[in-house]
């Protein structure tokens, strides 16, 4: 195997795969990159056996300004590799296999020699035998992640509640992601390409996947096509496969766990609210029971904390509108932070039933789509 | 003090309160005695007989006729044996010692609900405003110690002063069945003729550190300035200035909180397979679960041991960012940390699950109903 390639190039798809690349991993060749240079051009491969990414660099990109000599096929250590790779001096590189995975990584008149390994013991990634897919703006796809992965659970005790249930269905993606604390629910069309408009698929990808898939996605690639199988799912872009497992197991139906009356509403602006939610979590941070609470009357809305161990805050609200029955009702605040900055500070309706029901967060300008439910916190 | 640029002032004592410390006669020694009147006039020693346990094990407790061979409490049973191998060796019974230790408590209640308990045979009684109305902290304590006698036919001694260092040092002054009482006119001179070493809460090691500096009582440390007990024991010099000059503002805290809930077992027939250790944690995790619930309490750390037949002892312990209460949960993370012991290559006598990190249940974030299909 032998190529030059423009450095920066080549350090972008290396970044990509990398995200894939665990240093504690138990298997020895997954701690390295698989690099494939054929005629189309360079293949770079990364994977923790959870997700796994591939990235392409063509030959006819003018920003790679790749020229492959010879095809071939290796796998290089991805942290010294890309240490390396960045420090070299000049804009190009070459990199050339020699002898029993010998490579050789030189730019300008710098050169290292690396042991490589085998690129026919690397583990081969999953085919992907379905024709069906879906197409979601690049933009929406990483909003939907960003506005449900808050409410997926950090705790083992219950894994299926470490993914985001997603559920195809009538033409439409349904993300819902809950701890049991909190829920997030999004709701989007979809375009169905190659896809009988009857069919329903319902799966659980884990929360971890679907962050690093946001990451790893260019801000400046249009659309993502995804695809299902029974145990993975693919992320497809022009340059980019991005594949992850899928959790075992039947997901909760949250579908009746959404109130579709209140008692009490009221209408903020997100920052605002958020800004005084955060005011009030100072204190609460510090003591035992991380709880603010928030009084409604026609009148006023004051959020208040007290946290014996070091003081106590109170603050009035301001709100665009109040309505319904008074209520003094407590939750956690972090949960409240966390569901109002996926509202990027629009204005929202917050809905109350009683003090010991779940309250939701929803846009004033869409309850459909998009909403965030948080159960309170019931004092003794 | 002066410190840099800034000037300290120099701490006031408050000599407002009336604060008793009592602490019962040889506990479980004198608990054993009572009930088994033929031990009395001879070393008992609250252990089992080393020879059963191939000499590990250490004494608990002994009473009076086994401390004058030497034999004290933390030493080990082998030792103890060798100093006094006529000793009489019996094993603790501690759920006995815990009911007795309530029922005193409940003696203590008839006088005052500032009751801070430092283990199951001290506490720390405030009688400043007690419910009888005594203004006599001493008439107080004598009565705590008349009932307790008259009562579960035990004796204790107490310690009354107004704060609770010298209350402590106090009842410690004379044993068994007495009585110390230090006013605040008294209370300079009884600290300042002090052995450092009977100073609760200096050690050996820094009691040794004392001395290399030629601070043998009360009255040499009496001597050192702030910043130099500061310079010299840190956070401890800071406490001990102010001690020795009698000042101990730390009030007496009713509920101080349980650190912990747990429960082990040990095994007669020591456990060999994976089967009976999944049964026996379900087992602790269920009484952990209900001693919580009982306490009122939820943790955020789980802790497992495990002690294998060579008594090889292995503790592991996660720490969550959420409070657990339920078995269901104390026992996922019980069984995780099994895992991590990974050991059934030797036979298990004791296994043992401890929630920590404990906060009373005074809130509790509401559960979404799910169903898992």
């Amino acid at each position: 195997m032998k190529f030059t390639i423009k450095r920066n190039s080549f350090l972008n798809s290396l970044g990509d795969v990398q995200r894939a690349i665990s240093g504690k991993t138990t298997i020895p060749i997954l701690t390295g990159v698989k690099i494939v240079a054929s005629e189309e051009g360079l293949t770079l491969t990364g994977s923790d056996s959870d997700i796994s990414i591939e990235s392409f660099i063509t030959t006819g990109d003018d920003n790679a300004d790749l020229t492959i000599e010879r095809a071939g096929a290796i796998v290089l250590p991805a942290r010294f590799f890309s240490e390396i790779v960045k420090k070299l001096p000049e804009d190009t590189m070459d990199i050339e296999v020699g002898m029993n995975f010998q490579t050789t990584i030189k730019s300008g008149s710098a050169s290292y020699n690396l042991n490589g390994l085998d690129a026919n013991s690397y583990p081969h990634l999953p085919v992907i035998d379905t024709q069906e897919s879906f197409t979601l703006p690049t933009k929406l796809l990483k909003q939907v992640i960003s506005q449900t992965v808050i409410a997926v659970s950090t705790h083992e005790t219950r894994p299926i509640l470490t993914g985001i249930n997603m559920v195809i269905s009538e033409g439409k993606l349904f993300a819902v992601a809950t701890d049991s604390h909190r829920l997030s629910q999004r709701v989007v069309p979809l375009a169905m390409d190659m896809i009988d408009g009857d069919k329903t698929y319902n799966v659980v990808i884990p929360g971890k996947s679907l962050v690093e898939l946001s990451r790893t996605i260019d801000e400046d690639v249009d659309s993502v096509e995804m695809m299902i199988t029974e145990n993975q799912v693919l992320f497809k872009t022009e340059n980019m496969l991005f594949y992850s497992r899928l959790l075992e197991g039947h997901y909760p139906d949250t579908s009746r766990l959404i109130p579709d009356s209140a008692s009490t509403e009221i209408t903020f602006q997100a920052g605002t609210l958020l800004a005084a939610i955060d005011r009030a979590s100072l204190l609460s941070h510090e003591g035992k029971n991380n709880v603010v609470k928030v009084a409604i009357t026609p009148e006023r809305v004051e959020i208040s904390g007290n946290t014996p161990e070091v003081g106590n805050v109170k603050e009035d609200i301001a709100y665009v509108a109040v309505s319904g029955e008074p209520l003094e009702i407590s939750f956690n605040p972090d949960y409240m932070k966390d569901a109002l900055r996926t509202f990027a500070g629009a204005e929202i309706k917050v809905k109350f039933t009683t003090a010991v029901r779940p309250f939701i967060i929803v846009p004033t300008e869409d309850d459909q789509t998009f909403v965030q439910l948080i159960t309170p916190v019931r004092t003794y | 003090m002066t410190k840099g640029v800034v000037q300290f002032v120099e701490p006031t004592r408050d000599t407002s309160r009336k604060i008793i410390h009592i602490d019962m006669d040889a506990f479980f020694a004198s608990v054993e005695e009572r009930d088994h009147p033929e031990y009395i006039g001879k070393p008992l020693i609250i252990a089992r007989h080393p020879k059963e346990t191939a000499g590990r094990g250490v004494v608990t407790t002994a009473n009076y006729e086994a401390r004058k061979y030497g034999v004290h409490s933390a030493m080990s049973a082998q030792k103890a044996y060798e100093l006094c191998p006529n000793g009489i060796f019996v094993p603790g019974n501690m759920q006995k010692y815990r009911d007795i230790s309530s029922e005193i408590h409940q003696i203590f209640r008839e006088y005052t609900d500032l009751i801070e308990p430092r283990s199951l045979d001290e506490a720390y009684l405030d009688v400043t405003d007690n419910k009888k109305g005594i203004t006599s902290a001493t008439v107080v304590a004598k009565m705590i110690q008349k009932d307790i006698y008259e009562t579960l036919h035990l004796t204790s001694s107490a310690g009354v002063s107004y704060n609770k260092f010298i209350a402590k040092l106090a009842s410690d002054f004379q044993k068994p069945r007495g009585i110390t009482v230090i006013p605040p006119e008294d209370a300079l001179a009884f600290l300042q003729a002090l052995p450092i070493e009977k100073f609760h809460g200096i050690g050996k090691k820094t009691a040794e550190k004392m001395q290399s500096f030629a601070i043998y009582t009360g009255a040499d440390l009496y001597q050192y300035n702030e910043m130099d007990m500061i310079q010299k024991f840190g956070k401890m010099g800071y406490s001990f200035y102010r001690k020795v000059r009698g000042i101990d503002n730390s009030p007496v805290q009713p509920q101080i909180e349980r650190k912990s809930i747990g429960r082990e077992h040990t095994y007669g027939k020591f456990l060999t397979t994976e089967e009976q250790v999944q049964q026996e944690l379900r087992q602790l995790a269920n009484a952990v679960a209900a001693s919580l619930k009982k306490h009122q309490q939820h943790g955020r750390t789980v802790v497992i041991k495990v002690r294998y037949a060579d008594y090889h002892t292995v503790t592991k312990r996660k720490s969550l960012a959420v409070y657990l209460k339920n078995e269901a949960d104390i026992l996922f993370y019980a069984d995780e940390l099994w895992s991590e012991v990974q050991g059934l290559e030797k036979e298990i006598r004791l296994l043992g699950i401890t929630v920590t990190n404990l906060d009373p249940l005074s809130f509790e974030n509401i559960q979404l109903p799910l169903e898992y299909r």
